[in-house]
């Protein structure tokens, strides 16, 4: 057997952390709905809350390809929720990226496990993608469609094109600082009950 | 009476809808035409006697109707209206789109949806992914249950005065019972013969029924309908 070929193992633990990483999204993106700020917000709520089963999932990673199927599959969720296919190639991009860099590091180095996680973050951004390129026709289908010109004026004037790099840098940042919490988390429960 | 559709359809159907949710209708004309698109994967679930189901969609997908033709208009303001205009724009604009996927999921057998990914040559790290994270959602959704359930008999009410566990309190159980369910499921997968070098065959035989046929024909014509009326007109 080829050490390197992911298993049906592998794919099946890639399927339940995509789900519990979905989950996770979507219970903060409920939150979203309730001030447009808070859209915004996901750059910080998402990769704090999302770090802890993504720590676990990253101390299951021993092969390239789990990150970019899992990135992949992201996209396509993505997509049937629809949110658009506009963010689909950032998403696989940063989930490669990830993965390559945690492959760098033999998927134990937990310095490049900390950065690959904030990578991998980006994704979120990937969201924010219809609201940055298409803006104008973007704010103008919104009202057309029915959203209250105060709900717009306030989505656009916490993303637009100036804020999304700080937006994107964000994202990294708290992606970092919750890959640290997370593995703290990971320790403190799963190291002792020996699951990992 | 019973309607056996083929996944491909049903993929197709959720390809379309998505499509169609992306692009907000601006007209009278397009709302009719995505409500009527809408409709289509909630009388499906009737045939499919998910009885429930479609009436609680149908009363969701109405009122959120209802409440932001009526009620909300441009000039809404304040937080009251801000929080229901939220709420109502994002259940009119998505629930397409999720009632027809929940209507996939919940009909579509994992043995037939992976069959008809393999017709569609889709590589099988996709496919076996993919259908985990199908097959898990009703699961975290048990498991949650359960332990919001051994919570309240512990009388701890969301973290117990401590902010973080809020989150720790669930998440970490949750994740326990993931992981061991996963261990479990990939055992009995491989047991069965998931990964072997052998092609896969398959008990089920899927093929396209004339109400296939149909479906796909409504639902291009729905979303060409849609296309040239907006962009085109």
């Amino acid at each position: 057997m080829n050490d390197k070929k992911l298993q049906a193992k592998d794919f099946i633990t890639i399927g339940i952390f995509t789900a519990l990483l979905f989950v996770v999204e979507f219970a903060c993106g409920m939150l979203g709905f309730i001030h447009p700020y808070i859209v915004a917000a996901f750059v910080v709520l998402i990769p704090l809350v999302g770090s802890i089963p993504m720590m676990l999932f990253y101390t299951k990673i021993e092969k390239f390809g789990m990150l970019s199927i899992m990135s992949v599959l992201l996209a396509i969720i993505m997509f049937v929720i629809g949110m658009g296919y506009l963010g689909a190639p950032l998403i696989i991009a940063s989930g490669v990226i990830a993965d390559l860099i945690a492959r760098s590091g033999g998927y134990k180095s937990f310095k490049k496990t900390i950065i690959s996680y904030g990578v991998f973050c980006l994704w979120i951004c990937a969201n924010y993608f219809p609201v940055v390129i298409t803006a104008d026709s973007y704010r103008k289908n919104l009202i057309d469609g029915g959203y209250s010109v105060e709900y717009c004026d306030n989505l656009f004037r916490a993303i637009n094109s100036k804020t999304i790099a700080v937006l994107l840098v964000l994202c990294f940042v708290f992606g970092c600082v919750g890959a640290l919490i997370g593995k703290a988390v990971v320790k403190k429960h799963f190291e002792k009950a020996g699951i990992v | 009476m019973s309607l056996k559709l083929d996944p491909r359809t049903k993929l197709y159907m959720i390809f379309v809808v998505s499509a169609v949710v992306m692009m907000s209708a601006t007209t009278p004309f397009l709302w009719a035409v995505r409500i009527a698109m809408t409709m289509i994967p909630i009388l499906l679930l009737i045939i499919e006697k998910h009885y429930a189901a479609a009436f609680r969609f149908l009363i969701f997908y109405g009122t959120a109707l209802l409440l932001t033709f009526r009620f909300l208009s441009e000039n809404s303001k304040g937080f009251l209206s801000a929080f229901l205009v939220g709420y109502c724009s994002i259940i009119v604009q998505f629930m397409p789109a999720m009632i027809t996927a929940w209507y996939v999921v919940r009909t579509t057998k994992i043995g037939e949806f992976v069959c008809a990914m393999q017709k569609m040559h889709i590589p099988d790290g996709i496919t076996i992914s993919l259908a985990v994270v199908m097959r898990f959602f009703p699961t975290i959704k048990e498991e949650y249950t359960s332990i919001r359930d051994a919570m309240k008999m512990r009388g701890i009410m969301l973290g117990g005065g401590n902010a973080a566990g809020i989150i720790e309190y669930r998440m970490i159980p949750l994740l326990f019972s993931c992981v061991n369910i996963g261990d479990e499921l990939s055992a009995a997968a491989v047991t069965r013969g998931l990964g072997g070098k052998v092609k896969r065959t398959s008990v089920q035989v899927l093929k396209m029924s004339a109400a296939d046929y149909l479906l796909m024909l409504l639902f291009t014509a729905a979303l060409a309908v849609f296309v040239v009326s907006k962009y085109i007109i």
